[in-house]
């Protein structure tokens, strides 16, 4: 193949190839969004329980196990390696799998103690534990998503 | 909500009942403890802990952290009461100078990165009971870094034009027309709790916007996003209820489940949720009752 031959088939190659990439990127990310939109429904509906007084104190064990089970859909949610578009996920995810793979873990600790004391049914208890869950949270995302100055919904 | 303000004020009730033990009826130590309680709503002074280059074994309060500004980076200095790095040496009066007037003992300006303009509102006694909770501190040997600024503004001669543009101080004064606890609200977020440092965009010289006053600023310390906290419905938290923001300002969780990130996120977990509940409360109503302004924030490109 003539250079110029080869170079025009890389360049159409090129342009085919990354508007599909981008494409299955975007689905990739949309899934991961969704589990950890999930996640932060979960949370939320316990802070509504918690914050509003709601007379739902048996609901909080079955969120709490449903972020337990969330913890499980993480690894597969992060298993493919995107960075670019409209993500928050940073490379770290993928340079630090130990690191990451035991703020997973943290947070299906922190999940299941939850539930636990949620079951025990003192306020007191879950109060704290769901401070610590919440620690989970923070605790992973400091490393490994983007801050808010820096997150594609501020751009 | 009751069950909340009710475990912090139990929180408070467990520090005073230790520290108490310690010396009872000793007027120093009720300073102390009052005075841990005003560095609480001072948001644990974390910017003078090297939390992101040091972590956990950071030395509490020895300064150091960088602050990176429009203007240069600057470092926070060293408030344990070492004698010679730190604070050891000061005076009642040389402390209410630096807080209140943003001099040092020797007369010298400090940066303005140094939040003085909200500090010089607090009460006299607020102000001596810090001292106090400091110099009850370990004291830590760590000598202040000079900011990587460029002139004028690693000047500290600079900062007297500055504060001619900028600086206003005003003592705190209750409005009778309000309740009790707004005005304990107007107090803790516009003195110690300095939330329009980050919060209020600043002017070309530096200095805050009061017509944007709490209504956000993409130029936070350590350039981080500092939200609208005013009640504007859309840019705002004008769709946040009062449980939602003390709660938030307890745990850290926003009411769409998501958590706090950054500088805030220190600003809570050394401060504001070992605060009690009914301060939390009272930052609540007054921040609500804040005009609500429309002001959307967009991040500032930054290189890749």
């Amino acid at each position: 193949m003539a250079p110029t031959n080869f170079a025009l088939t890389l360049a159409l190659a090129i342009g085919f190839a990354f508007p599909a990439l981008a494409a299955e990127d975007k689905v990739y990310i949309g899934y991961r969004q969704k589990v950890m939109t999930g996640v932060g429904a979960d949370m939320g509906a316990i802070s509504d329980i918690l914050k509003n007084g709601l007379p739902y104190t048996a609901a909080i064990a079955i969120h709490a196990d449903r972020l337990a089970d969330a913890a499980a859909l993480i690894p597969t949610a992060f298993q493919k390696k995107v960075t670019a578009g409209a993500t928050d996920a940073k490379p770290e995810i993928w340079q630090k799998p130990d690191e990451f793979e035991a703020k997973i873990e943290a947070l299906k600790k922190a999940a299941d103690a939850l539930e636990d004391v949620a079951e025990a049914g003192d306020r007191d208890e879950i109060h704290l534990a769901y401070k610590k869950l919440g620690k989970a949270c923070g605790g992973c995302h400091k490393t490994f998503r983007k801050p808010k100055e820096e997150s594609y919904k501020n751009r | 909500m009751m069950r909340a303000v009710g475990a912090g004020v139990g929180a408070l009730a467990a520090g005073l009942a230790v520290v108490a033990t310690a010396a009872p009826g000793d007027e120093g130590a009720t300073a102390i403890v009052r005075g841990e309680a005003v560095l609480r709503a001072a948001g644990g002074c974390s910017c003078h802990t090297n939390y992101p280059d040091e972590g956990d074994t950071a030395p509490p309060l020895a300064g150091g952290r960088a602050l990176a500004t429009p203007f240069g980076t600057f470092y926070s200095t060293n408030i344990t009461p070492d004698d010679e790095t730190g604070i050891g040496a000061w005076s009642d009066a040389d402390f209410l100078r630096a807080m209140t007037e943003g001099l040092a003992p020797d007369g010298s300006n400090y940066f303005p990165v140094f939040p003085y303009p909200a500090f010089a509102s607090m009460t006299r006694r607020d102000l001596l009971d810090l001292k106090a909770y400091l110099f009850s501190r370990r004291p830590v040997r760590r000598a202040d870094r000079a900011p990587d600024a460029w002139p004028p503004f690693r000047w500290r001669v600079s900062v007297t034009g500055w504060k001619l543009l900028n600086f206003r101080p005003h003592r705190f004064e209750p409005d009778p027309q309000r309740s009790a606890s707004w005005n304990r609200g107007a107090y803790l977020v516009n003195g110690p709790g300095h939330c329009s440092e980050c919060h209020t965009p600043r002017t070309l010289t530096g200095g805050l916007d009061r017509s944007l006053w709490l209504a956000g600023s993409t130029e936070g310390p350590e350039g981080e996003l500092a939200p609208n906290i005013t009640p504007d419905r859309r840019t705002g938290i004008g769709d946040w209820s009062a449980i939602d923001i003390a709660w938030y300002l307890e745990t850290g969780i926003k009411p769409d489940g998501d958590d706090s990130q950054g500088l805030m996120a220190e600003v809570i977990e050394h401060g504001f949720a070992r605060v009690p509940g009914a301060d939390r409360a009272a930052i609540a109503e007054y921040l609500l009752a804040l005009p609500a302004i429309e002001h959307a924030l967009k991040a500032p490109p930054r290189p890749e």
